[in-house]
């Protein structure tokens, strides 16, 4: 698993559509259907921040903690003190993040394609 | 943001009970090495964690759980088998150790199932 | 290097040291006849004497040190030979008395099993890190 590196968060306006999808998207398609995660808070819908801030916010969040994942890694084959399980929960917590994001990729491109290809 | 995802009160308790376990086995894999030691004191889980960890955990509150931090003690209630002052026990020692692996295999199995159901969440397959 | 099965350590440091005792119960075991040894003199038992220090262990915090097993030394016991009535055998002095290592099975015998019982719960300890440490690293898989 390599880590992500140099991921910038993306300017505003970088996403064609996104402007348009506005700051009315409150959850994650699909993600509060199952239950038993009642934790998962939906995002805010935050007034005067854009969604490509949210976004660009999220993808900083996740490559921090992908650097977190393989730093306790790196820890743990240098030989310090650092416990299994707390390494294998880090770098599965890391993947988790990391398909959560291509998966609001997928869904914001499916969503450009659609709005492109609407007649006018 | 991806902080409200892993910050769920069951998974960081999970989490926190794994600590407690590898901490455990290390103080009775020490207990049993020490077995014909004269004058060695048995240690352990020190007991308060316990029931810090069900009090945080009945209220729910996550910042309270993820700030508990299991330590290890000299079990203050065991007793001398013999004239040494050797306060372990084989047979005590080894149903601990086989407790601490049923735990073990509890919480792991806990922690993997939120993991699951996170991806299965996000992806819509498991 | 690298530690997947965390908090052994003392357990190898234990396998050996109960290891040395066997060993030298075993050669008192065996010398238990042994009238006339390589100095002219009869065997003289052998004992093990463990000792117990706090554990130095790099990078972990003082909270949890727990004290460590180690084989301090192997000892001459200074039980003086037994000296038994015995003229026929060609060791013995013109009292015909001989001397013989005072070593008595019974309690070597004791010693044995006790020794033994610690090793294999120490290897029970080793079984048991090392299936809990193949269950954690099965987290996540699905």
């Amino acid at each position: 698993m390599s880590p992500i590196s140099g991921i910038t968060p993306l300017p505003p306006g970088a996403l064609p559509g996104a402007d348009l999808l506005g700051s009315s998207v409150t959850s994650l398609p699909g993600s509060s259907a199952v239950g038993g995660v009642p934790g998962l808070a939906p995002a805010q819908p935050v007034s005067g921040d854009s969604f490509a801030k949210m976004l660009g916010n999220m993808v900083s969040d996740i490559n921090t903690q992908q650097n977190t994942a393989t730093q306790t890694v790196n820890a743990l084959q240098s030989g310090q003190n650092v416990p299994l399980h707390q390494a294998v929960i880090v770098m599965e917590e890391a993947n988790v993040s990391f398909q959560l994001m291509v998966e609001v990729r997928n869904r914001l491109l499916d969503a450009y394609k659609e709005i492109t290809s609407m007649q006018i | 943001m991806i902080e409200a995802l892993f910050n769920q009160p069951g998974y960081l308790a999970a989490k926190k009970a794994l600590d407690a376990v590898t901490l455990r086995q290390e103080a009775i894999a020490n207990n049993i090495a020490n077995l014909e030691t004269p004058g060695y004191k048995r240690m352990d889980l020190a007991p308060t964690f316990q029931s810090e960890l069900e009090n945080a955990c009945s209220a729910g509150d996550a910042q309270q759980i993820a700030s508990l931090q299991p330590v290890l003690a000299v079990d203050a209630s065991a007793v001398p088998g013999g004239l040494d002052g050797n306060t372990v026990h084989l047979e005590n020692e080894l149903m601990q150790m086989n407790q601490n692996g049923m735990t073990n295999a509890l919480e792991t199995q806990l922690v993997s199932n939120m993991l699951s159901k996170m991806r299965l969440a996000i992806t819509g397959k498991s | 290097m690298i530690q997947i099965i965390s908090g052994i350590q003392n357990t190898t440091a234990a396998l050996q040291a109960e290891q040395t005792r066997l060993d030298v119960i075993s050669e008192n075991i065996a010398n238990a006849n042994t009238a006339h040894g390589v100095d002219g003199k009869p065997y003289q038992r052998q004992e093990v004497v463990f000792e117990s220090a706090l554990q130095q262990q790099i990078g972990a915090d003082n909270a949890n040190q727990m004290p460590t097993l180690k084989v301090a030394r192997i000892i001459n016991d200074n039980r003086p030979p037994v000296q038994i009535y015995d003229p026929g055998n060609p060791d013995a002095d013109d009292q015909g008395m001989i001397s013989m290592p005072n070593i008595n099975i019974h309690e070597e015998m004791a010693d044995l099993i006790s020794a033994s019982r610690t090793f294999e719960a120490d290897l029970a300890v080793v079984k048991n890190s090392r299936s809990m440490a193949m269950e954690t690293l099965a987290i996540g898989k699905h």
